[in-house]
């Protein structure tokens, strides 16, 4: 290891300038500089002396920073840490999947929320409810309305959600909305019976009313 | 690759809270040390833990196994100190022109030390000079310095944890290493 024994390298040796000299310094502390650089850095080190102070200073700090006590935690934070967690990690997990699947997300939540206004809306609706000019004589039992037999009825009569019971005679047309007809063989009705089975009309309705009111904010 | 760790924390992202548990006993010192040199305050650095290891836990999913756990768990702490550090600096930049000189930006003339008076007897003069060097240091060689010699993680893995090339690491710890040595230098 003794410069005299390599004299080849010695020449170059010589050349080190004192810049070169302190990168290779750090390069040596890093634990990274190869077998020739350190033999320049050594004779670098044996001429110049400014070099060998700045050496003898960088080591010890580095000696210095390594001996450095770590720090302890104090006592309780481990605690403090663990009861600070969520107690359960699986909520994560579910809004992870909403999280990685936005598309199905919003569609299922667009669900939920259409059928649950449909069935809010649908059992308001569904009480009986009958309309027309003249009502006077008309029986309603239940959900049941009777034109009894010999009665008459002088114009329109329409029926929703019930069962209309005609024995007697209808001079308009009849309309049963969401229900049914029995006509019993008496019966006599001017104009036509119609029956009209509204769920379908009805959700395309809500759906069309319900659009139209995100559209237009009314 | 620490097969230990990497298993704890499977087991932890399955939800073992004792697996976690044994991660937090594992790194709680560790983290601390880095997070008291960072910031150079006790109550912040007991935040940084505590909140290092809320992300940890809230991001197991996200833990890729490949990487060294050390790594990724040193770069959460590193992150939460660094954005501190930056918080404190906007705070101090409203004061004109301290932060023109080199290592002397509002954070490092904060008062840094909280310890008690008791504690403060059983360090060193030696140690006293070298926490007061490394508080000093300048933000962007703090990180790179706490990580090389408080760590004692190679080059190669500051560079992972901070995310940046090997050669700018390397940079910044000679840089860091030469503010150090002029600190200490008239008073060792």
């Amino acid at each position: 290891m003794a410069p005299s024994s390599r004299p080849q390298e010695k020449k170059g040796m010589a050349d080190m300038k004192c810049s070169v000299a302190v990168a290779s310094m750090h390069d040596y502390l890093d634990g990274g500089l190869s077998r020739e650089s350190s033999m320049s850095l050594k004779h670098h080190l044996s001429e110049c002396s400014a070099c060998r102070t700045r050496f003898n200073e960088l080591e010890r700090t580095e000696a210095l920073m390594l001996a450095f006590p770590v720090e302890q935690a104090p006592s309780g934070l481990e605690d403090r840490i663990m009861q600070s967690l969520p107690k359960s990690r699986r909520p994560a997990a579910w809004t992870g999947w909403v999280r990685r699947h936005p598309a199905v997300s919003a569609a299922a939540l667009f669900l939920v929320v259409m059928l649950s206004s449909f069935v809010a809306m649908w059992n308001q609706d569904r009480q009986l409810s009958i309309a027309g000019p003249d009502l006077d004589n008309v029986v309603i039992e239940g959900n049941t309305v009777t034109v009894p037999a010999g009665q008459q009825v002088s114009g329109d009569l329409t029926v929703a959600n019930g069962t209309a019971k005609v024995l007697g005679d209808v001079k308009g047309d009849l309309t049963v909305i969401d229900g049914s007809v029995i006509l019993a063989s008496t019966a006599h009705i001017a104009g036509n019976v119609k029956k009209i089975d509204r769920a379908v009309d009805w959700v395309w309705y809500k759906v069309t009313s319900w659009f139209g009111t995100i559209a237009y904010g009314s | 690759m620490n097969p230990l760790e990497t298993r704890l924390a499977k087991l932890a992202r399955k939800g073992d809270q004792r697996a976690f548990a044994e991660i937090v006993g594992l790194y709680k010192d560790k983290l601390y040390h880095l997070a008291y040199r960072m910031t150079g305050n006790r109550q912040e650095a007991e935040d940084v833990v505590q909140d290092a290891f809320l992300r940890v836990h809230k991001n197991l999913d996200r833990y890729d196994e490949n990487q060294k756990f050390s790594t990724w768990i040193y770069r959460i702490a590193t992150n939460l100190c660094i954005d501190r550090l930056r918080k404190r600096r906007n705070v101090y930049s409203l004061d004109a022109g301290s932060s023109d000189h080199e290592g002397l930006d509002g954070y490092s003339m904060l008062p840094s030390d909280d310890r008690t008076p008791e504690s403060e007897l059983l360090l060193s003069e030696t140690q006293q000079l070298i926490h007061e060097a490394m508080a000093t240091l300048p933000a962007k060689y703090k990180s790179v310095m706490v990580l090389r010699y408080l760590q004692d993680l190679s080059l190669q893995e500051i560079s992972d944890v901070l995310d940046m090339p090997v050669t700018t690491v390397k940079t910044r710890v000679h840089r860091g290493r030469e503010f150090l040595r002029k600190k200490l230098e008239h008073k060792l």
